[in-house]
């Protein structure tokens, strides 16, 4: 079966690039390009995976929304990968310094420009590892 | 007596330290009392929001909760400051998911913001919960003949809160009746003194000074009344750069409109800074001055 | 699901509350430059702005200085027929620009920005001899001498800060800014 993807970020051009990337690699993607429509989208469709940006709208919204999703009992479960271009965006904070949302459980954190390959093989790895977390629960 | 949780806000500290004597000092006189806030933040100025609004929220909410545990409502002197708290409660209120998310930052400092506080600036306190008449009782040496101009600059009454007069509002000018001065009319009173360009953008913040000092002594000002430090710098230390800039020859004073109240009501011009500004107030007339024990002004 | 978006969606979605596109309803009136007291000085003026928005002119509107030149005065906002908070859209260009990297060369205002916020983010509280370092440099001449000028009176009259202030609870602090921005060494 088809796996159906969120992808939430506000950026046109690297949305369809990694878009691009998705489509071709069998996935269906589904994308929001602001924090409303992708809490929407969570809240009316079912997805395998969420691809989510950090800085969009009025700051780090994508922290916001990854909070949400673990404390919504549909939602908890749904593995979440970060993409995140933040250490380019405000870098000039906190210089070399690293990305941490450790109090909120997300699955893993890729910074841009991600490179193709590497996508592909963390979102499969990130649902097979879903899936058979899921199938060991029953 | 009234009391009010007290915000100072940076500025307050040093730069307009004067804002901050004359403001204890007249308040406490007309039966108010402040309360500084404990341990409080900076409130970001403008600039928090170009980054990341969501920390300027955060930033303003914890003075907001600060000032909630004392269950007081909060004044500020500074509209920068007032603006931006003013409408991060109301932001806040508004919006759950946000508010939840800046209260679980707020955790780390044991605190949290319910909405329940009321921010109001330090003028609002003045016209409205001491009021024009009840200061007028309490004033024993009116400024007779001092013709001051009410600078309302932006913040204090825009953007617009509710329904309230953003095109013509008279409380300054009614401060100012109250003191037995006489407040003049003059255009550019609600303009912008340009106060957030003068590092940025430097030849146009001067231009907006140097309009606004002229449209005040063209109507026969002796002193421009602000109820915010930023204008009171800009208006005042960077007259003399106005001057250097246009051949201007501009000697204006520009006072907290806590200091001119305080005058009126007989405190001492050392309780209220009186002493630490560019230009002093001096074309005033000789008999009003020497009562005030101002200094004559020397050239 | 949509495709793609527009340039106006995608300034529109970092406005507040990310509600549909007001800069849409703009009718090209102009009550916002006329208002403007800094239009003379920007390259577009801000109903020039919202045009080249609306049709999609990326790379013009990001070379534009415009929104740094934007002084928080709210007088447009107040005044805008179709009640567009232009003043807001000012700071989202900006926020924009910021995190693209992509502001225009030479513009105290980005620079200027970030160290206060860095300030504020080490301290909690406001200290203008370090703000200074972070502009005083890009001045001419003769502006640094009146700057300096300007901050030795201030000095002595007893108006500037010897010491950086700093608030009490400064880890506290931190540790709550470290839950906003997911970003730094804490511990």
């Amino acid at each position: 079966m088809t796996k159906k993807l969120l992808m939430i970020d506000d950026d046109p051009d690297f949305v369809s690039g990694i878009k691009a990337i998705l489509d071709k690699g069998g996935f269906e993607v589904d994308v929001a390009y602001n924090p409303k429509d992708g809490m929407t989208a969570l809240q009316t469709k079912q997805y395998d995976l969420l691809l989510l940006d950090i800085m969009m709208g009025r700051g780090a919204e994508g922290i916001m929304i990854a909070r949400k999703l673990r404390k919504d009992v549909k939602l908890r479960e749904l593995p979440v990968l970060i993409m995140t271009g933040m250490r380019e965006q405000i870098a000039f904070l906190f210089p070399g310094e690293p990305i941490h949302p450790r109090f909120v459980e997300i699955d893993e954190l890729v910074e841009k420009p991600v490179e193709p390959k590497m996508l592909l093989e963390k979102v499969n790895s990130l649902i097979a590892a879903a899936e058979a977390k899921k199938a060991g629960k029953k | 007596m009234k009391e009010f949780a007290y915000f100072p806000g940076c500025s307050l500290e040093k730069m307009a330290s004067s804002y901050h004597m004359s403001a204890m000092e007249t308040t406490q006189k007309l039966g108010v009392k402040l309360n500084e806030l404990d341990d409080w933040n900076c409130c970001g100025a403008t600039t928090y929001f170009y980054i990341d609004e969501l920390l300027a929220y955060t930033l303003c909410a914890r003075n907001l909760a600060i000032a909630e545990k004392t269950g007081l409502d909060v004044v500020a002197p500074c509209s920068a400051c007032y603006k931006n708290m003013f409408f991060t409660a109301a932001h806040l209120k508004k919006d759950e998911d946000l508010a939840e998310h800046v209260n679980f930052a707020l955790e780390e400092d044991n605190l949290h913001f319910s909405g329940n506080v009321k921010v109001k600036h330090l003028i609002e306190v003045f016209a409205q919960d001491i009021g024009p008449d009840e200061l007028k009782s309490k004033v024993t040496k009116p400024l007779e003949g001092i013709r001051i101009a009410p600078y309302y600059g932006c913040q204090i009454i825009r953007p617009q809160k509710e329904k309230e007069d953003v095109e013509q509002p008279q409380f300054f000018e009614e401060l100012i009746s109250a003191i037995g001065a006489t407040p003049i009319n003059y255009p550019l009173k609600m303009r912008c003194c340009g106060g957030s360009l003068i590092i940025s953008s430097r030849t146009a913040a001067l231009t907006m000074v140097r309009n606004l000092l002229q449209s005040a002594v063209d109507n026969q000002a002796a002193v421009i009344a602000t109820a915010c430090p930023m204008c009171q710098v800009n208006l005042e230390v960077y007259q003399q750069q106005v001057n250097l800039e246009f051949g201007t020859n501009f000697s204006v004073p520009v006072m907290y409109f806590t200091q001119l109240i305080g005058m009126a009501l007989g405190i001492p011009n050392k309780k209220l800074g009186i002493g630490k500004e560019f230009v002093a107030m001096a074309p005033t007339p000789l008999a009003v001055e020497t009562a005030w024990g101002l200094p004559r002004k020397t050239k | 699901m949509t495709d793609t978006i527009t340039f106006g969606q995608e300034i529109s979605n970092l406005l507040h509350a990310a509600e549909g596109e007001p800069l849409k309803t703009c009718i090209q009136c102009g009550t916002c430059s006329g208002t403007c007291p800094v239009a003379g000085y920007m390259d577009n003026s801000p109903r020039q702005i919202i045009a080249l928005i609306n049709l999609g002119k990326k790379e013009q509107v990001l070379e534009s200085n415009t929104f740094w030149y934007c002084a928080s005065c709210y007088h447009c906002t107040v005044r805008c027929p179709q009640e567009i908070n232009i003043t807001e859209l000012m700071y989202a260009l900006k926020r924009y620009s910021i995190w693209k990297n992509r502001y225009k060369e030479g513009l105290i205002g980005p620079t200027f920005s970030e160290a206060f916020v860095k300030m504020i983010v080490r301290g909690g509280r406001s200290f203008e001899p370090v703000l200074a370092t972070s502009y005083i440099f890009s001045f001419n001449t003769r502006e640094f001498v009146q700057e300096i000028q300007g901050a030795t009176e201030l000095l002595l009259k007893g108006r500037l800060p010897l010491l950086p202030a700093r608030i009490k609870r400064l880890e506290n602090f931190r540790r709550m800014i470290g839950r906003i921005i997911p970003m730094g060494g804490l511990e």
